[in-house]
């Protein structure tokens, strides 16, 4: 009908303008906000390292969007719905809701599953599938677990990191939260196989909305003590959520395997650099103009850089070198 | 028990025989299999040792888990001896000198002596106060050491893995501890610990770096950091 078109075309040309204007608000915010992070200067090597271990070039604009998140999206939406989510329901319905949702992401998982070249894991998702949409009465059960038959998720940006990619630099968004550009990337591609993006429900977004704000929840009641547990308990949340985010992103990645040689190498690490108390306070990362260097015997030598830092291997948390 | 594959008995070893034999006949051929037999004897020997060590690095790791949760769930103690005893097994077990500047990351040679004695100082207080709140609940818990998987190239590090098995049937936590060998006492250091997928020195890493670059680089930032927040979860361990 000629009406239906063009509410169509009107809700299509008001979705374009408020992602327009979407832009344009968050590009006068990078801007004045100043949300690149000050590089530090060169000459503090150690300071230089430190910076791109973190790999978060625009931390000032993600501290930002984290503290929205914190102070204001959490408190008054997301946690209280998790809140009530979580005392309200039966463990069986909450339960329930994973298991469906779980299930719906089969296709996703399976994709990813043969793109990464774990037939062992696809052939699992694949039974999982198959019991659970029906002994599971369309997924609301699981009865695949008792059989055996462990859940396990997948995503493309774990699919990138496996092929190679690295984390990008680090990414805070409200809502979403942590979302580095691989990840998000990710998500994209995901949503082509996903086949609820091509059934519609008379050009009705809700279902998918509802999916995703289900999931969001559900995940949240999920992790409600253990996130108060962190914020109580660590110098800088917002750093602390930056690393456990990547760390368990490397543990997905690994889809369960161990390889110890993936933690930083500390063996070669020589802590003893200075057992005399009456040498000169070396003092190199100060900023300060070194002017009496550390005496050979106790320090390691620089490198051929000039490098005066200890560790010149990056802790795998920090998202580099992930995939290689 | 893990049984380590021993490489020389099936390469170098195991070819030299063959390749000398067309040139120098039988003799140096029976000779070369006595050999290389003989090899293979003293290596069966040797590895046993690094199975011994794996299994002294398993005991340590089992005795270690057990102390803890008898003391965290001993009923008859009050909070400050729990804190005490506990205190003194976290800090005989852990290597506070390399964690402490392995947590520093790439800032680790910022400190004067004295303050690195003071965050060394700090930084037990802060682990105690911390992970005392965070294990206080695991107190009737069961304790099992599964797997142990030796680490670096130099022999001196070694990965143990546990679970800690709960009693109302939630799945078992997976608990990994990075040890390293202590040659003067023939005992264990542990370095991090690694629960449900999360190394506590490396996450601890990430914020240290963090509070010091976002205070101009300043050290004592990261003392007054640790002082507020070992104070903050005293409290909380208190109230809670």
């Amino acid at each position: 009908m000629v009406t239906e078109e063009a509410h169509d075309v009107m809700r299509g040309m008001g979705r374009i303008m408020r992602s327009g204007i979407a832009v344009g608000v968050m590009a006068a915010v990078f801007l004045t906000l100043g949300a690149c992070a000050t590089r530090p200067a060169p000459a503090d090597t150690a300071a230089v390292a430190a910076f791109k271990e973190a790999n978060d070039p625009i931390e000032p604009l993600n501290r930002y969007f984290f503290a929205i998140n914190n102070q204001l999206l959490d408190p008054l939406i997301i946690k209280p719905l998790a809140q009530g989510y979580d005392i309200v329901l039966p463990r069986v319905v909450k339960d329930s809701i994973r298991n469906f949702l779980d299930n719906l992401d089969t296709p996703v998982i399976l994709a990813n599953d043969l793109l990464q070249g774990e037939w062992g894991r696809a052939g699992t998702t694949l039974t999982r599938f198959g019991i659970n949409t029906t002994v599971g009465i369309a997924g609301l059960f699981d009865p695949a677990e008792r059989w055996g038959y462990q859940q396990h998720s997948e995503d493309f940006g774990q699919t990138l990191a496996v092929w190679g990619s690295g984390e990008g630099p680090y990414i805070f968004l409200p809502f979403l939260g942590p979302s580095p550009p691989r990840d998000i990337a990710g998500f994209v591609v995901d949503r082509f196989f996903d086949p609820f993006t091509y059934i519609s429900f008379d050009g009705d977004t809700a279902f998918a909305f509802a999916r995703l704000g289900a999931g969001g929840i559900d995940r949240r009641a999920r992790v409600l003590d253990t996130l108060d547990d962190i914020e109580r308990t660590s110098l800088d949340y917002y750093a602390a959520v930056r690393s456990l985010y990547r760390q368990n992103r490397n543990n997905s990645i690994a889809n369960g395997r161990f390889d110890p040689a993936a933690l930083p190498d500390i063996s070669d690490i020589d802590y003893d650099f200075d057992t005399d108390i009456d040498a000169p306070d070396a003092a190199p990362n100060g900023g300060a103009p070194q002017t009496t260097p550390p005496p050979e015997s106790l320090a390691p030598a620089p490198d051929a850089q000039g490098n005066n830092t200890i560790e010149t291997q990056p802790a795998p948390a920090s998202g580099l070198g992930v995939g290689t | 028990m893990r049984m380590t594959a021993n490489p020389p008995c099936t390469t170098p070893f195991f070819t030299a025989p063959f390749f000398t034999a067309p040139f120098f006949g039988r003799v140096y051929l029976r000779a070369g299999i006595v050999l290389m037999a003989l090899s293979c004897l003293a290596l069966a020997t040797l590895a046993p040792s690094a199975a011994r060590a794996d299994e002294s690095a398993r005991q340590y790791v089992g005795d270690l888990g057990d102390s803890a949760i008898a003391i965290l769930g001993d009923d008859t103690l009050t909070p400050e001896e729990t804190e005490t005893r506990f205190r003194a097994l976290l800090l005989g077990a852990l290597d506070i000198r390399r964690l402490g500047l392995f947590a520093l990351g790439q800032y680790a040679r910022l400190p004067t002596p004295q303050q690195r004695e003071e965050y060394f100082e700090l930084l037990a207080d802060f682990i105690v106060a911390v992970y005392l709140n965070r294990l206080s609940s695991y107190s009737d818990e069961k304790f099992v050491v599964t797997d142990s998987i030796e680490k670096g190239s130099k022999g001196r590090e070694v990965i143990v893995s546990s679970d800690i098995v709960f009693s109302d049937g939630t799945a078992p936590l997976p608990v990994q501890w990075w040890l390293i060998r202590d040659p003067d006492a023939a005992t264990f250091k542990v370095f991090d610990v690694n629960v449900a997928g999360i190394w506590m020195a490396q996450e601890q890493r990430g914020t240290f770096a963090s509070q010091i670059r976002n205070n101009g680089g300043q050290f004592e930032a990261l003392l007054d950091g640790l002082r507020a927040e070992t104070r903050l979860a005293q409290t909380g361990a208190e109230a809670g």
